[in-house]
């Protein structure tokens, strides 16, 4: 008895599906399944034989029987995402579908899920993965912004001004930096909404009381809601601008002091654990490199290595990029043939420590070369070059998968969020995305 | 004509325009608005759910969400506005009712709508950043039904008047009162403070404020508080039965600033009644009742304690300086001793044990104690009389708990050195004569002192019970080397050493034969024993047990001083003796003679010998009898010697002296100290460091103390600094 009251009979679209009140119980209060039979609709008791009807698609009604049934997401070829994704949307089902899409993040179980080509041709600047599996790409002075279902939605324009570098406050607001216009006082850096791409809000610089117009370089984030970034004023605002992502005001302003830079940095990352934000600005943007550790609480360079003075015989070995290994008390560098490098963070001027892993590379160059980059997630250490992206694991960073794809060219950026690896192609602005396939069955 | 119609086509295929009906949302929508009149009107049970949300998806999906939004907007506006008509016309007490019911309706209607317009809510809403069906379904009750002129006034007056009831003892229905209060919290937190929680303070401060006057016009101290706290429960409960509890805070604020903080000095000063009267008569319940209820109120303790430490000075003041409780040291002790367990027992079952009350007792004892320069001397006479006869027959227990509250009273005091000085004087009689109850008591009490004041305070005293019981061994070997003085007169000698008993100059005298010969054997063995002493004997403290045999054979044991064992022994010798020829054979001072003499003879029922002629005072030209009638009913009798319990004045100036003579060296001695770790300071911050350092012994006098500072740089310990004649410079 109490069975068969549990059994639900639907006509979706002309064809018969059977369920059960726990099956769509899955399905959430928030969604047509949970109103469909909240207490208030179901005012007449429903009998043996009375058959819901839904004027939808039936084939995927099945799939997502099947995903409320499961967890699992099998979809037929005979169904595109759209589709999909059009039918989850109807029944309020989109967050079941993105949750059994892909799994937790492990680089060395990634699998290319898409491609999406961009709009134009010529080298992207920056792909920024966003916190629920969206991205941002920027490209002169246009950021283009997917959702996770891939669709990309209204695009920030700068009108001419040129696109330094973006990031994700949260899944609906896109910080930009960018260059300043002369004349203009426009540039600077913006709050922008991902959905529309409209402007929120302008951060401003003030030195000495006075709002001066700049050109805000790379940016960082920390979790006590501050966004940092590098600064070139007209004059002598050269530094890290600090600001609160609540308030939108400037905090902070650590001035780059006379023969180390920090206004041009390439690079910043906050480190929690040490309470210090990593300013790196690096060959070719400058002739030498500099890497530094501020802490703001009392405004001091608290490490700093530059490879100024080095003997000319290492010169080839340019340090491209750099990111800061917490867990490991190092900094992780990379030049432009792949070697990796580290720095000791527990002593002040310290060298670094190459290991030279493939000359080959050397004379396979391309003409046009992308310089590498470096991410880290979770113990897991990313390094893009040419066309493919490299996973080191472990205490000795050993090699244990490589990302690669043939078309589309070298990688220009890449990005590691919202459980999804982003790698932008200079070629076509084409970007793949790589998940890890949900967890297997047993 | 056709040429027209077809480029009208053509230009719609064009625009790839997606709805061919272009009256399509226009249709939808009326369905959709349909089917929300009939939730509304509870007449759902004929709609389809499917085909609702179908329809409202599919106006999502050709872009019709904003006409949707307003649509569903408008309707529900009118709607309620519709309710806001039948709940105003709902009369008197169904007017509560009806709005309570229709919220209810509203809720359950804007679910459904809700679940209809779900696509909507998810998609266009969030997209265009509006207000979401839910929350805006709120909003539109709150500005069509609560916010309607005819409801809103009314609604307020009808909850305040229900509260007014309460209050006043009526039963009102809680259930309906809370379900529409919820109502106002539901609608946000704003809402609620402004439509209710600020008017309802309002109206609770305006009542509180008349009743309270009513109150304090009528009742009595005890009684208001009584109903005061009365009404602050009433007030927390209510907050329990029926608001947000985030409003127990503010009611709880205005009862207290109504009823107690503007009316604190009031209360406190009533006369017949206040916390004066409370306390005099051990009010425990009311005094803790003005505890917990002061304690709420800024300021409240404040006025309480200091009320209490007023009154405490005043009565303490008038006890210590009363003349004629002077008169019995022990009484005078007692009594404070009971008025510190009285109030005592008030702070710890009235005010909670509350520290800072404890601080202002102990504040205001130190500062009428030591009103009475007296209060050292007594004290101690208060643990002699107590050592001597007082804790006979008590537990060991009890007796440590006197001994404790003398220890508190003795920290109170200022001069510590004086009660130091007159302890020592009691102690030492205590123990000369043998009168001490119990050495154990003697003992704690030394400890305490000592834990209370440092080892300095009381070498003395401990050498003291030293020198008794090196005393007794010594007499014990003294007998042992001399078997052949078991016959004869037996002598019990204390040596005492100088410095540590309270001097006397000794006072010599003649010695009876016997015992003189007996004197001077111990005094050749102790000199053999111990080199390099010098004794001398303190006939004026010692005692005797004599035998004696009357005129009719009646014997008797006479216990007597040595002076007047020393009169006595004449008469062995003749029958008569003039006061001069007694004079003459003692050469006892004439002032200790008289009194020896007077007790000898003129204390009635002790008189050993005859005076005459008879009379009270003893005169150079009397002659003495053996008083032969003499007669007792006790074997033993003990002649007393006349003397004063209490100090004589010429006395007191003495000890007084000796105090003060005795603090020279301490505050050199603390000059010297601080200077040495200093180097240089000047004259103000010699006599701060000073005072502070001697304060545990005695307040020194600034006055002194500049007094020793120029003597020391007399004698080149210190000297003054060329330039800035304040300074002073310590000299290595």
């Amino acid at each position: 008895m109490g069975i068969s009251k549990d059994r639900i009979k639907f006509n979706v679209g002309g064809r018969l599906f059977e369920t059960t009140a726990t099956t769509l119980a899955n399905a959430g209060r928030d969604s047509f399944f949970g109103a469909l039979f909240d207490d208030e609709w179901n005012l007449s008791p429903p009998s043996e034989d009375s058959i819901h009807f839904i004027d939808r698609n039936s084939d995927c009604f099945s799939v997502l029987l099947d995903l409320l049934r499961t967890g699992d997401l099998n979809v037929p070829a005979n169904i595109t995402e759209r589709l999909l994704h059009r039918e989850a949307s109807f029944y309020g089902l989109l967050d079941h579908v993105r949750a059994a899409k892909w799994g937790p993040f492990d680089g060395n179980r990634l699998r290319l899920s898409d491609s999406v080509k961009g709009s134009a041709p010529g080298d992207g600047t920056a792909i920024r993965a966003g916190p629920d599996g969206g991205c941002c790409v920027a490209h002169g002075s246009v950021v283009h912004v997917y959702d996770w279902m891939l669709e990309e939605h209204s695009p920030i324009n700068l009108d001419y001004q040129r696109v330094n570098d973006v990031g994700w406050i949260d899944s609906d607001n896109i910080v930009l930096s960018a260059c300043e216009r002369l004349g203009r006082g426009e540039g600077g850096m913006g709050l922008f909404s991902s959905s529309s791409g409209d402007l929120r809000y302008k951060f401003q610089v003030c030195h000495e009381n006075q709002v001066k117009s700049y050109t805000a370089g790379a940016l960082s984030f920390s979790p006590d809601y501050k966004i940092f970034s590098s600064c070139k004023g007209r004059s002598n605002e050269y530094g890290i601008g600090v600001w609160d992502q609540i308030t939108g005001k400037q905090t902070d302003f650590f001035y780059e002091s006379p023969g180390w830079s920090l206004g041009d940095a390439d690079k910043l990352q906050w480190l929690n654990g040490k309470n210090c934000l990593l300013v790196a600005t690096l060959f070719p943007r400058k002739d030498n490199c500099y890497i530094s550790l501020l802490d703001f609480r009392d405004k001091n360079m608290v490490w700093s290595w530059s490879d100024i003075g080095s003997p000319m015989a290492i010169d080839e070995k340019r340090v491209r990029d750099a990111i800061a290994m917490e867990d490991s008390n190092s900094i992780c560098v990379v030049n432009e043939f792949e070697d990796l490098g580290f720095i000791d963070l527990r002593m002040y001027g310290g060298s670094v420590r190459w290991s030279s892993r493939s000359k080959l590379m050397k004379s396979k160059m391309p003409d046009e070369p992308c310089y590498p980059k470096l991410a880290l997630h979770e113990g897991q250490l990313f390094s893009s070059m040419n066309d493919s992206i490299s996973v080191f694991c472990g205490p000795d960073w050993v090699l244990t998968s490589r990302l690669r794809r043939s078309y589309g060219g070298s990688i220009c950026d890449f990005s590691i969020g919202g459980d999804r690896l982003f790698a932008l192609h200079c070629e076509e602005n084409v970007f793949d995305v790589w998940e890890t396939p949900p967890p297997p069955i047993i | 004509m056709s040429n027209q119609k077809k480029r009208n086509f053509q230009i719609e295929a064009f625009k790839h325009r997606v709805v061919v009906d272009p009256k399509y949302a226009d249709k939808t929508w009326q369905i959709l608005e349909r089917a929300i009149h009939q939730i509304y009107n509870q007449d759902a049970s004929g709609l389809s759910f499917e085909e609702l949300y179908r329809n409202a998806y599919n106006m999502v999906l050709h872009k019709f969400g904003e006409k949707l939004y307003n649509g569903f907007i408008t309707t529900m506006t009118a709607h309620l506005k519709e309710k806001s008509k039948l709940i105003e016309a709902a009369q008197g007490g169904s007017f509560l009712e009806e709005l309570n019911k229709k919220w209810n309706e509203h809720n359950k209607a804007l679910e459904m709508i809700r679940d209809i317009l779900m696509y909507m809510d998810r998609t266009y809403i969030e997209s265009t950043k509006k207000t979401h069906v839910h929350p805006m379904g709120l909003n539109l009750w709150r500005d069509n039904v609560v916010h309607f002129t005819k409801i809103h006034t009314r609604l307020l007056n009808t909850l305040l008047d229900l509260v007014q009831r309460e209050r006043t003892g009526e039963v009102i229905d809680r259930g309906l009162m809370r379900n529409v209060i919820k109502m106002f919290m539901n609608l946000g937190e704003s809402v609620y403070q402004e439509d209710f929680e600020k008017p309802f303070l309002d109206a609770s401060s305006e009542f509180y404020k008349v009743e309270s006057q009513e109150f304090i016009e009528s009742c009595d101290c005890g009684d208001y508080l009584k109903k005061a706290e009365k009404r602050l429960t009433e007030e927390i409960d209510r907050v329990g039965h029926y608001l947000d509890a985030k409003s127990e805070e503010k009611i709880t604020s205005v009862v207290e600033k109504e009823m107690i903080a503007n009316h604190m000095q009031r209360l406190v000063h009533m006369e017949n009644s206040g916390l004066v009267n409370m306390l005099l008569n051990d009010k425990y319940e009311d005094l803790g009742r003005m505890y917990n209820l002061f304690r709420r109120v800024t300021n409240g303790l404040v006025t309480v304690r200091d009320v209490m430490t007023l009154h405490l000075r005043e009565m303490g003041k008038q006890l210590v300086t009363d003349p004629e409780r002077s008169k019995d040291p022990v009484e005078f002790v007692q009594r404070l001793l009971d008025e510190r367990d009285k109030y005592d027992k008030i702070i710890s079952t009235a005010f909670g044990n509350d520290k800072t009350f404890q601080n202002a007792l102990n504040s205001s004892f130190e500062f009428f104690i030591n009103l009475n320069a007296r209060s050292p001397e007594f004290i101690s006479l208060f643990v002699d009389d107590k050592l001597r006869k007082g804790l006979k027959g008590i537990a060991d227990v009890d007796v440590e708990i006197i001994l404790d509250k003398v220890m508190m009273l003795f920290r109170y005091l200022q001069e510590k050195d004086v009660f130091e000085k007159y302890y020592k004087q009691h102690l030492a009689k205590r123990l000369l004569s043998g009168k001490t109850v119990s050495d154990e008591a003697e003992r704690s009490l030394i400890v305490k002192l000592k834990t209370e004041c440092g080892y300095q305070f009381t070498s003395k005293l401990e050498g003291m019970f030293t020198d008794m019981k090196t005393s007794e061994d010594t007499m014990r070997g003294f007998y042992g080397s001399h078997p052949e003085l078991s016959e004869g007169p037996t002598l019990i000698v204390q040596v005492l050493t100088t410095g540590s008993w309270p001097t006397q100059p000794a006072v010599p005298c003649n010695l009876p034969a016997e015992v003189s010969v007996l004197c001077e054997k111990f005094r050749s063995y102790y000199l053999g024993t111990h080199t390099g002493r010098r004794l001398s004997w303190q006939t004026n403290m010692g005692t005797a047990d004599i035998k004696a045999m009357f005129g009719k054979g009646q014997k008797h044991e006479l216990n007597v001083s040595t002076f007047q064992m020393c009169v006595l022994m004449l008469f062995n010798n003749s029958d008569r003796l003039s006061y001069k020829e007694i004079e003459q054979a003692t050469e006892i001072p004439a002032s200790d003679l008289k009194r020896c003499l007077q007790s000898l003879a003129c204390v009635k029922g002790k008189n050993v010998l005859k005076k005459e002629p008879i009379s009270k005072e003893i005169g150079e030209e009397d002659s003495f009898v053996v008083n032969d009638k003499f007669a007792s009913k006790f074997y033993k009798v003990k002649i007393g010697t006349v003397v004063a319990q209490k100090e004589t004045e010429p006395e007191k100036q003495e000890t007084r002296q000796r105090v003060e003579e005795d603090r020279k060296p301490q505050i050199e001695a603390a000059i010297v100290r601080i200077m040495k770790s200093r180097k240089i300071l000047d004259h103000n911050n010699i006599i701060a460091e000073v005072t502070k350092q001697l304060q545990p012994r005695f307040l020194a006098n600034p006055t002194e103390i500049k007094k020793r500072i120029e003597s020391l740089i007399e004698r080149d310990f210190l000297e003054r600094d060329n330039t800035d004649r304040k300074l002073y410079r310590y000299l290595a």
